[in-house]
């Protein structure tokens, strides 16, 4: 479970008393509790009962990057976005600390340490804003820029920094015998907050949002998520304590200068830091820091700095990335597991529950009387376009979806019906064109802002979370936005039952521990079904449902649409499978190159010469009749 | 006038050199999809073995290229083999990681037969400029220009007008489908990694005649060439010509017109400029991400 939000007490124990067989002072958790712990106290006690100052500086250094590491762990580790600037936020707050102390001999210096935190996450404000459109490699070379701009800053910028020559810091006034002391127990408590904050953000909707994000960004904004202010959250949490820790460490140095607080080593040293001990881990990060400064100090002192220092640093780098790429805390969980779990079938073979009718499950839904649903259009699609350079997927789209209908939508490939999709939940955004969501323009809003609105969409190529399992993938849809849901715990009991219960309904509650990735490509369409049903959406559109299943399969997937139907969710649904369509759906829209070339029911569809040329071919009704 | 006059030409100059550099980053990343953090290492490599060839050896610094390149391009091909193809299928995050580490252990590997400082080639002509209606060029400057201009055509060629070019083109947009036709997609890759690290050591060899070097000259190597690839867009080589061209031009009218401190600045600021504004670079094209097959 390092890598997943918490869910709520009861779950987890659960699972706990079964993976363990009843011993719980044997598991891996409450085994891990018990080192970090005695681990805290011999940190908190060691300066007490030894003097040696090699030893205390060492740490100290260490606990500097274990603040740094675990703050970039939040950005890098959860979110997914590696991170080569981070040692711009230690600079930076020594920085702080070094120009506002020289400016203000009469204020006690420890002041600007908090200071100093909200310079660090002011800048990293400005820089998530100013990197939000970038991701992967791009997201990466943006913050080494960052850094390097940073450090130019420093140099040119005199009349603050003090250019290349840089600020020296008042000496402690406090007692020569305890002169370190300060200094350690201040980064400790930065630490501590650092790593409730991890760990507060871990077992949050904001935790699980970051995560999604990681696995799948663009799919993260259909479920709901709000992903600039996630991001920008996440950016500003893995900042703020790393500012306030850089503060302690200028002060501690006494001296500061661009070439050493802007070390692109100290960045390395950080991201090699979350990754050996490993990364999206509460402690894994601490471990790495723990690690990795003394052989810095060792490579130091006893090899001469320098080149020793990028052949340790580098080389580990390249191991790590090849041989190490989860880490230490995450590769000794996995080898605990494999031990529990060895010898034992495997439940990915599972046959696929049939489930029940959604109704028998809960009371959350209820069959609407059809007399009653109003005839308009839920959605209203009027000249969507999109060009690619030259190629014209969508050229002038138009097509309405009448509330409580199936409504189908057909045509060869490439006809442009996916990318009609993908601009009407703005995983692409039109070139031009109106989408109206029961009577709201919705053309200009981002995904998420359009899945709070009542809009579902599953994927042709489903695209799930891998790394979380089947219940988390379910729960991860987020069906609104505030600022005060994202403290929210990430899975709560009420949240639990009712994703089990759409798992039973799509059948697959026996799955709901499984990782995503396990899963075949039909039981990832199931659980995505559940997933955006999770929404509570008012308009549900499937990218072919019925592709790559099978035929049992298939009718259960009807018999699901059907009666989702009949609780008042309307569909719209892509697919090849011409008597699953005609079967299912009315209307039916045909598009051919990028525009809507037919529309009508099933019956007029089938004999419309237009469409036999165009799509379904002369042999369609033969080959029916024969059915 | 004269003074824009010979910024712009020597803004030219400079250009082709960059587009050499860049031109190796630009084809391993359209190829492989690995962004290659250790081209600019690979880059002072090549200009500190070019350092020893003239000066052990005596060998002129210009022509020492043929010698230089295919040492490096070995190189190239072997570090692919050991360090990058393990982790061909690991996220791109991963790859730039590697690729960062490499770069550290050069640094480092240099530090340690070179040392760490200032090393410059000058040979005879380095003081000699052509004068040309009032405008001063010098010899190495002019020289260098031209001969990054011929390996670049020669690139060039090879990519577009042979049957290894189109491997590699075909490996680059589909690879599974290029060995469905019998390309050896493994052996394409290997070969274009060495060929862009062979391109960027061409283009060491002559940087190292133009300025002084230290093994940490890597770091703004790798931020001019990667400032080059992003505002041309990642993976196209014209691009990446017009991309250097441009910054050639933005970096010697800094120098000349602002001041040569704050031309250190120019790579980050376009970098951040271009990624805002437009994040496929001016000639690159945005791919669909919706419908890349699992």
């Amino acid at each position: 479970m390092t890598d997943s939000p918490a869910t709520e007490p009861e779950t987890t124990r659960a699972e706990a008393a079964d993976a363990g067989h009843g011993r719980p002072w044997t598991q891996p958790i409450w085994l891990g509790r018990a080192v970090a712990l005695a681990a805290a106290i011999a940190l908190l006690v060691y300066p007490l009962v030894t003097d040696d100052l090699y030893y205390q500086n060492m740490i100290i250094l260490s606990l500097v990057f274990a603040i740094g590491a675990s703050g970039l762990n939040i950005i890098s580790g959860f979110a997914g976005y590696i991170s080569l600037g981070q040692g711009a936020f230690i600079g930076l707050g020594g920085y702080t600390i070094g120009v506002l102390a020289a400016r203000n001999p009469d204020v006690t210096i420890w002041w600007w340490v908090p200071v100093a935190g909200l310079v660090a996450a002011l800048v990293a404000l400005v820089l998530g804003l100013v990197s939000l459109r970038s991701s992967g490699p791009a997201f990466v070379i943006i913050t080494v820029a960052f850094l390097f701009l940073v450090q130019v800053f420093a140099v040119n910028w005199v009349s603050v920094t003090n250019g290349t020559a840089g600020l020296t810091m008042p000496l402690p006034d406090w007692d020569r015998d305890i002169i370190n002391l300060p200094f350690y127990y201040a980064l400790a408590a930065v630490l501590a907050l650092q790593l409730l904050m991890t760990w507060w953000i871990r077992r949050t909707k904001l935790g699980m949002g970051l995560i999604a994000i990681r696995e799948d960004e663009t799919k993260a904004a259909t479920i709901g998520i709000n992903l600039p202010v996630e991001k920008i959250i996440a950016f500003m949490a893995s900042a703020v304590f790393v500012g306030m820790a850089g503060a302690v460490y200028g002060y501690y140095l006494t001296f500061i200068d661009p070439r050493g607080m802007f070390s692109i080593l100290i960045s390395v040293q950080l991201v090699l830091s979350m990754l050996i001990g490993g990364k999206a881990t509460l402690w894994g990060p601490v471990l790495g820091a723990f690690l990795i400064e003394p052989l810095n100090e060792i490579a130091n002192n006893s090899f001469g700095g320098g080149n020793a220092r990028l052949f340790l640093f580098g080389g580990l780098l390249v191991v790590v990335v090849i041989f190490l790429p989860r880490g230490i805390l995450p590769a000794i969980e996995s080898a605990l597991s494999w031990r529990r779990t060895r010898n034992k079938a495997g439940l990915v073979g599972a046959r696929i529950g049939t489930g029940g009718s959604l109704a028998s499950l809960t009371d959350r839904v209820q069959v609407v009387d059809r007399t009653e649903v109003p005839d308009r259009p839920l959605l209203e699609v009027t000249g969507l376009v999109k060009h690619f350079g030259g190629v014209k997927a969508v050229d002038g789209a138009s097509l309405v979806v009448p509330e409580g209908s199936i409504t189908g939508l057909i045509g060869p490939n490439g006809s442009g019906k996916t990318t009609l999709f993908n601009l009407i939940d703005d995983t692409i955004r039109a070139d031009a064109g109106e989408i109206v969501l029961d009577g709201e323009r919705i053309d200009g809003m981002r995904s998420w802002q359009r899945a709070h609105r009542g809009l579902g969409r599953t994927f042709q190529i489903t695209r799930l979370f891998r790394e979380m399992t089947v219940l988390e993938n379910v729960v991860a849809a987020q069906p609104s936005f505030s600022m005060r849901g994202l403290g929210k715990i990430a899975v709560s009991g009420s949240e639990a039952r009712a994703a089990e219960e759409l798992l039973e309904f799509v059948g697959m509650r026996d799955f709901r521990d499984q990782r995503a990735q396990a899963l075949s490509y039909g039981q990832q369409k199931l659980v995505e079904l559940a997933q955006i049903l999770m929404l509570d959406p008012k308009l549900i559109l499937l990218d072919e449902p019925a592709g790559g299943i099978n035929p049992v399969l298939i009718d259960r997937m009807g018999e699901m649409i059907r009666e989702l139907n009949s609780y008042g969710k309307t569909f719209l649904i892509v697919e090849h499978n011409m008597p699953f369509v005609l079967g299912l759906c009315d209307p039916v829209h045909v598009l051919g190159r990028g525009r809507t070339m037919a529309s009508g029911t099933a019956e007029e569809i089938k004999n419309d010469p237009a469409v036999i040329d165009a799509y379904l071919g002369e042999d369609f009704h033969i080959e029916e009749a024969r059915r | 006038m004269t003074v824009f006059l010979q910024s712009l030409v020597l803004g030219l100059l400079l250009g082709g050199v960059y587009a050499l550099a860049a031109s190796g980053l630009t084809l391993i990343f359209g190829v492989m999809k690995v962004i290659n953090i250790a081209h600019g290492a690979f880059l002072v490599l090549a200009s500190f073995i070019t350092y020893t060839l003239w000066d052990v050896v005596g060998i002129d610094p210009l022509l020492a290229i043929v010698i230089t390149t295919p040492v490096v391009f070995a190189i190239g091909w072997a570090t692919y083999k050991v360090v990058v193809s393990p982790i061909r299928s690991a996220p791109m995050a991963s790859t730039v990681l590697l690729t960062f580490g490499l770069a550290l252990v050069l640094e480092g590997a240099m530090g340690e037969i070179w040392g760490n400082n200032s090393t410059a080639i000058r040979p005879a002509y380095a003081d000699e400029s052509f004068t040309l209606g009032g405008i001063f060029l010098p010899k190495a400057q002019v020289y260098g220009g031209l001969i990054a201009v011929a390996v670049l055509v020669v690139l060039w060629v090879v990519l577009t007008r042979t049957w290894l070019g189109r491997a590699i083109r075909a490996a680059a947009s589909n690879p599974s489908s290029a060995q469905l036709v019998g390309i050896r997609t493994a052996s394409v890759a290997a070969l274009v990694f060495a060929i862009g690290i062979a391109a960027a050591g061409a283009g060491g060899a002559i940087t190292g005649v133009l300025y002084p070097f230290v093994p940490g000259s890597h770091y703004q190597w790798i931020a001019r060439l990667l400032a080059i690839v992003v505002l041309g867009g990642l993976g196209s080589l014209n691009g990446a010509v017009l991309g250097a061209i441009l910054f050639g031009l933005a970096e010697t009218f800094t120098s000349t017109y602002v001041s040569p401190s704050w031309a250190t600045a120019v790579p980050y600021a376009i970098v951040f400029a271009v990624l805002l504004i437009r994040p496929q670079g001016l000639l690159g094209t945005r791919l669909r991400e919706d419908a890349v097959a699992a």
